[in-house]
């Protein structure tokens, strides 16, 4: 197999150091150390199996240094534990509400049944439980997460807490050697006393959220602010980041250098993909090489660079502002080698668009889908099982919406007319303001009924949702 | 931020700076040559509501905002080109340069083009833009029963087209002319690719300004009305 080699030049770095000599604050020495969080306990003895129990419930825990805050948690932690599993396992979840509402687990990306999608159509009441059950497709292998999906109540409950990573592995992963972090991205705000803010139905704050989705002006990875990540010069390290924010997009850059892209949504790309700096809108998942270019003991940070998805009438003044997600610190040791990273990661058969039996079209105004709100009595689209289709996004207003398809994995086809550079699975896009964006799908098995939405939280709370139904 | 904005209902308005003199200079009506009704073939637009629509777009000076000096002009209904041209400055710092707060509007693109102009649009979105003052983008496809939001199905939160788009004057035109409007818009006129930013505002997209007591109602009061007499 053909070779890339990553190679490092400590000298080159100028621009990383200066960036980082300017962020005293952000890093000083009780930054904390970005720890994951914990993993799920696999309580099965069969090979193959992966059986876990995920409670919700309420919690009271340190989000902010100093104070207490009222939260929903999986497990008592936020984000919530990781679910590891590999391609082929089957997944059993042992869920229990015991949140004072209805609530679900939807394994966002997942390719599962409809009954253990964790849809608005499968509400677990207050005080139930409910066990998910489902096999994990081969060739599925990525990062995904869950998270609660009850109609109207979706933002409510991830901005309370409730959302965790959900990691598959592949047994032949040609990158499995490279050490992994992983990186869960969220947002919240907090009023003086440390209690989530929620605002009050009638101030401009609510009117802004309604129309831009809640966004927080504290940002966490893994429940941390401004946690501090060490990497050896030299060193690569696979990072896979998922946007667990509710209305938030996070374009990730680190100054002064390059990131290498191996991984979309729904698992590795073809190609390692070089980009200056990476969109990631809400829900999006992406899996990163980031390089080891500083020299020992120096310093450096991921950012998230400004993005302008609002309209005007809501745009945040400080919208244009650069935030600092984590810092990356050198370690003392001198550079390793070179890491050899392969040039193919995988193939991606493309889904050939001359069997797309149905191109459907589908307008996104603002909260709105095809000009009506979400019911569940209603279906929007029929689809036939084992047919391929095309959708066809169009953003009639003048603010992003990410589009997710539950069920169904996706590759996009081209944006605005522009056919996608590389292929990759997804299973959400962005679509900005005012443009379109195509993709194909396959509804290779698994009939039922399935959501589409807008995943800026608030959208699809207000019914920027429809149901897809395959027979 | 307050929510409470001072400005006219008319481009004459004393608090609207305008980019252009344009907009409030009535053009001389363009002379129409020989109807050529070919593009409205397949539509169900009439000549006779293409024509109507197309007068209607001349006498209200729909090209003072929107460009083009005359349907001959390339940028005819094109939107903003430049900041001096279909961009409007609403709010304090149109009188005083600098006070706040201060929104920049921009004349659309009216023009048919599917991805900068009107050309998603359907002619009863337009139709409801113009009755009702609702951003193309933001009326749903359908016959909205009431003028009040959250009565009927007029949105609870209405987004309302930013001034000095002169709605609450021209939505007393009949459904007839507005609809010719919309078809002539739709059918008759050949897209252009311009994408105008989009126009600034308040977060309540105009909300707390549109109300029944600045703009009056509709439909308007049974002549004749309270400052209204009958001819002696």
């Amino acid at each position: 197999m053909l070779v890339v080699l990553l190679t490092t030049t400590p000298g080159m770095q100028a621009m990383t150091q200066h960036a980082s000599s300017a962020r005293s604050v952000a890093t000083a020495p009780t930054a904390p150390t970005l720890s994951n969080p914990p993993v799920l306990k696999n309580i099965s003895s069969k090979t193959g199996t992966v059986e876990v129990t995920i409670t919700a419930a309420p919690a009271r825990l340190e989000l902010v240094p100093g104070k207490l805050t009222d939260v929903y948690a999986y497990n008592g932690s936020v984000p919530g534990p990781t679910l590891e599993a590999h391609e082929g396992d089957r997944v059993i979840i042992h869920f229990r509400n015991n949140l004072p509402e209805a609530s679900t687990i939807h394994c966002h990306g997942v390719h599962l049944p409809a009954a253990m999608d964790g849809s608005p159509f499968g509400l677990i009441p207050a005080g139930g439980h409910f066990d998910y059950e489902f096999t994990i497709k081969r060739g599925t292998a990525g990062t995904y997460w869950y998270h609660p999906h009850p109609d109207v109540r979706s933002e409510y409950q991830v901005a309370m807490g409730l959302f965790g990573a959900l990691i598959v592995r592949a047994n032949d992963d040609p990158i499995a050697a490279i050490p992994e972090r992983l990186l869960i991205l969220s947002d919240n705000r907090f009023r003086p006393d440390g209690a989530i803010d929620f605002p009050d139905s009638n101030s401009v704050q609510a009117e802004v959220d309604e129309e831009n989705g809640r966004e927080g002006n504290v940002l966490f990875v893994n429940g941390h602010i401004m946690p501090t990540l060490s990497i050896r010069s030299g060193e690569v390290q696979r990072w896979r980041v998922i946007n667990a924010s509710p209305s938030r997009i996070y374009r990730l850059a680190i100054p002064g250098q390059t990131l290498v892209q191996v991984a979309s949504d729904d698992g590795l790309l073809e190609h390692p993909v070089e980009m200056k700096d990476i969109l990631l809108a809400n829900s999006e998942r992406v899996e990163l090489l980031v390089r080891g270019t500083g020299p020992p003991s120096s310093q450096t940070e991921l950012q998230t660079l400004p993005y302008d998805r609002y309209m005007p009438q809501t745009r945040p003044p400080n919208w244009n502002a650069t935030h600092s997600l984590v810092t990356l610190r050198y370690s003392d040791a001198p550079p390793m080698p070179p890491v050899a990273v392969p040039a193919v990661l995988r193939v991606i058969p493309a889904l050939d668009t001359m069997k797309a039996a149905a191109t459907q079209v589908i307008v996104m105004s603002q909260g709105l889908i095809n000009g009506r709100m979400m019911d569940m009595n209603r279906v929007d689209v029929h689809a036939t099982l084992g047919t391929t289709e095309i959708w066809q996004l169009e953003n009639v207003v003048g603010m992003d919406h990410p589009f997710h398809l539950h069920g169904f994995q996706f590759q996009v086809l081209d944006r605005n007319g522009v056919p996608e550079k590389f292929r990759s699975w997804k299973d959400v896009v962005n679509v900005p303001k005012h443009e379109s964006v195509r993709f194909i799908v396959q509804y290779t098995d698994f009939p039922g009924k399935w959501m589409f939405h807008c995943h800026i939280l608030a959208h699809e709370d207000h019914g920027m949702m429809g149901v897809l139904e395959v027979q | 931020m307050t929510r409470t904005f001072h400005f006219a209902r008319r481009c004459f308005g004393t608090v609207i700076s305008m980019g252009s003199l344009a907009g409030c200079v009535q053009q001389s009506p363009a002379i129409a040559g020989r109807a050529n009704f070919a593009s409205t073939q397949g539509t169900q637009a009439s000549a006779d509501q293409i024509l109507l629509g197309r007068a209607l777009v001349l006498n209200h000076d729909c090209a003072g905002c929107h460009g083009g000096a005359s349907p001959q002009s390339v940028d005819w209904l094109a939107g903003r080109k430049t900041p001096a041209q279909g961009e409007f400055l609403i709010g304090p710092c149109a009188l005083t340069p600098g006070a706040t707060p201060c929104f920049r509007t921009m004349a659309r693109n009216l023009t048919p083009d599917n991805a900068t102009g009107l050309g998603r649009f359907s002619e009863r979105q337009i139709f409801n833009a113009l009755r009702y003052g609702l951003r193309v983008e933001d009326t749903p496809d359908v016959d909205i029963t009431s003028g009040t939001p959250g009565v009927g199905n007029f949105p609870t939160h209405p987004r309302y087209i930013a001034p000095p788009m002169p709605w609450p004057g021209w939505r007393y035109m009949s459904d007839k002319e507005l609809y010719s409007i919309a078809a002539y818009l739709k059918h008759a006129v050949k897209p252009a690719i311009n994408k105008v930013p989009d126009s600034e505002g308040p977060p309540d997209f105009w909300a707390s300004v549109y109300t029944v007591d600045n703009i009056g109602p509709y439909p308007p009061p049974a002549f004749p009305a309270a400052s209204e007499r009958i001819p002696q």
